[in-house]
């Protein structure tokens, strides 16, 4: 999972994927704008085929969280 | 044509295109239900015969949800019954909100279930508040009752004229002191904001509202005005899916802040290589013609970059106390570096640099806030804040601000006095700066050493970066702090001792 998360975050902010760890946080670390992050996540139901909780969602802060988040979803 | 109450918006509409399509929504999957504007303006008409049935008729009504069909039921049938709407951000703590809801002296909130957690805590909080409706419920309860089951046992006529004068909407807006303000709108304010321009739009126009429907930009643009021309108002379900939303409910017109056009900007230009025709087919299917920019600056670049793609950006100004739309272009008459043109209910003049606006949108003030009101009204004319000219055609060119107010990207106004008293509460905290850079929120702390050295903190850079983390856990998103820098000295002062902020 954790792969392509990291290649679809790469469509979005300009970050060598080997610079991706699991720690590393959206906003602050990425440089994801919140509207960034948010089609993000619409683009994770897709590829995952799940139905993300956008008050939840809002919680998320780094990649490791993603990814616990939706291993719950499936 | 211009409208002086939000009930003659509503009615003209009805009659004019009573059976054909008002509102689409998902409530699946790819399934859209639809609602016409005859059943809009028939179930608005139900909410207001629950009100006063309730006795509530004429007070203050709370709503907070994600933008849905009985988010606007509420609104509607709350003001057209000549009662106060007050649209709350569902984003908010739950502390925050029902701080809100009390101050605002609310007796009926309208809550969306996502916020089960603010149904728990008015109960304690809100002394004043007598009924709380779910929008989701199916039938009523002990703690809540059902908007639907109420509606539907509600007559369809409601007859009550509301008049231009009448106050029918507190909306609150970040003020410079910390203290968020209840900006009073009333129906001339609203009605004659959203309807006193043409703007030459068809009627039929497909509309997607993407924005947060508690923002005045959303509220009048998005719902008043799309009602007046008759639209189709297409609401999407959530940022998440604004891409898929655009394909399912294929809009002829969106809109939107400044971030949201940056990022699909990014989008158009990653596939710089195909015909430009094409690339626009597949971000925002054919029939897409224009976007309405608001809420922030948006960089006059993108009107360009758009504009190859087929796409007019509309650029506009305003401010919730303007309900909230001062000037606006329209897609035969752009200066690019101008916020548009002043709408005809609104007329500006430069005091000390500063923008003062006057007209039938300005508000009646701040709710139970006389000394700023004092402050932001002067004869009729509202100082906006904001540093600016306007040229002899009446376009607005905007210079500064005047205000400590930081507006992000996303059109969020953030009062950094806020943040910082907030942080401030941690006693290693012994002078915070906020601002925001590069599109971010940014905190400076100087530390008290002092403190430190006392309570044996060795690391003081993790340990405020744990404060912040502590504040953005609780905080909306937009107010959350991205960065920090620590101080080794003092901040420099102004001569009343107060930290220089530029």
């Amino acid at each position: 999972m954790f792969e392509k998360m990291v290649t679809i975050i790469c469509n979005y902010v300009e970050v060598e994927p080997e610079k991706i760890t699991l720690n590393s946080r959206f906003m602050e670390d990425l440089g994801f704008t919140s509207f960034d992050f948010m089609s993000m996540l619409g683009e994770l139901e897709d590829e995952f085929d799940v139905e993300i909780d956008q008050q939840k969602a809002a919680n998320i802060r780094t990649i490791q969280e993603a990814i616990t988040y939706l291993e719950e979803l499936q | 044509m211009t409208y002086s109450t939000i009930r003659d918006i509503l009615v003209q509409a009805e009659k004019q295109f009573g059976p054909e399509d008002a509102i689409r929504y998902k409530i699946g999957k790819d399934i859209i239900e639809t609602k016409s504007y005859t059943q809009l303006k028939e179930d608005s008409e139900r909410f207001s015969s629950v009100l006063k049935e309730l006795g509530e008729q004429g007070n203050h009504i709370a709503i907070t949800g994600m933008t849905s069909y009985l988010w606007l039921v509420a609104y509607l049938g709350t003001v057209n019954s000549g009662s106060v709407a007050v649209p709350l951000d569902v984003s908010l703590p739950a502390e925050e909100l029902c701080e809100l809801i009390d101050r605002a002296d609310a007796t009926v909130l309208v809550l969306d279930e996502i916020r089960q957690d603010v149904a728990a805590m008015v109960r304690e909080r809100c002394p004043k508040l007598k009924y709380v409706f779910s929008m989701q419920k199916e039938n009523n309860t002990k703690e809540m009752l059902s908007l639907r089951q109420s509606l539907n046992a509600q007559q369809e006529r409601f007859d009550y004229q509301p008049k231009p004068e009448q106050l029918c909407t507190i909306m609150f807006t970040s003020g410079t002191t910390g203290k968020s303000k209840g900006v009073m709108l009333t129906h001339q304010n609203m009605a004659e904001n959203a309807t006193c321009l043409d703007m030459k739009i068809p009627s039929r126009t497909v509309i997607l509202s993407v924005l947060p429907i508690h923002h005045a930009y959303c509220l009048s643009m998005d719902i008043l005005k799309g009602i007046s021309l008759g639209s189709i108002i297409c609401i999407n379900d959530s940022l998440m899916r604004v891409a898929k939303n655009i394909k399912l409910f294929q809009p002829n017109m969106i809109l939107m802040v400044p971030l949201m056009i940056e990022s699909l900007a990014k989008k158009l230009e990653e596939a710089a290589g195909l015909p430009p025709e094409i690339v626009k087919k597949e971000v925002f299917g054919e029939q897409f013609h224009t976007i309405c920019s608001g809420g922030a600056y948006l960089n006059p670049a993108y009107i360009d970059l758009f504009q190859k793609y087929g796409i007019t950006i509309l650029q506009g100004y305003g401010m919730t106390e303007c309900a909230p739309v001062i000037s606006t272009s329209v897609s035969w008459n752009i200066k690019k570096e101008a916020v548009g043109q002043l709408i005809p209910n609104c007329e500006a003049k430069v005091v000390e640099e500063e923008l003062w606006v006057r007209g039938s949108s300005v508000m009646l003030g701040y709710y139970k806030m006389p000394e700023e009101t004092k402050e932001a009204l002067y004869e009729g004319w509202l100082k906006t804040g904001d540093l600016g000219y306007v040229d002899q055609d009446g376009f607005v060119y905007l210079t500064g601000r005047k205000k400590n107010l930081i507006i992000t990207k996303n059109g969020e106004n953030v009062s950094p006095e806020e943040l910082e008293n907030k942080v401030a509460e941690n006693r290693l905290v012994q002078e915070i700066l906020v601002r925001e850079k590069d599109g971010v929120i940014e905190a400076e702390i100087f530390p008290d050493y002092e403190y430190a050295g006392k309570k044996e903190i060795t690391n003081i850079e993790d340990t405020l970066q744990k404060i912040i983390d502590e504040y953005n856990q609780n905080a909306p998103v937009y107010k959350r702090i991205y960065n920090i820098k620590v101080r080794k000295t003092e901040f420099e002062k102004t001569p009343s001792k107060k930290i220089k902020r530029y």
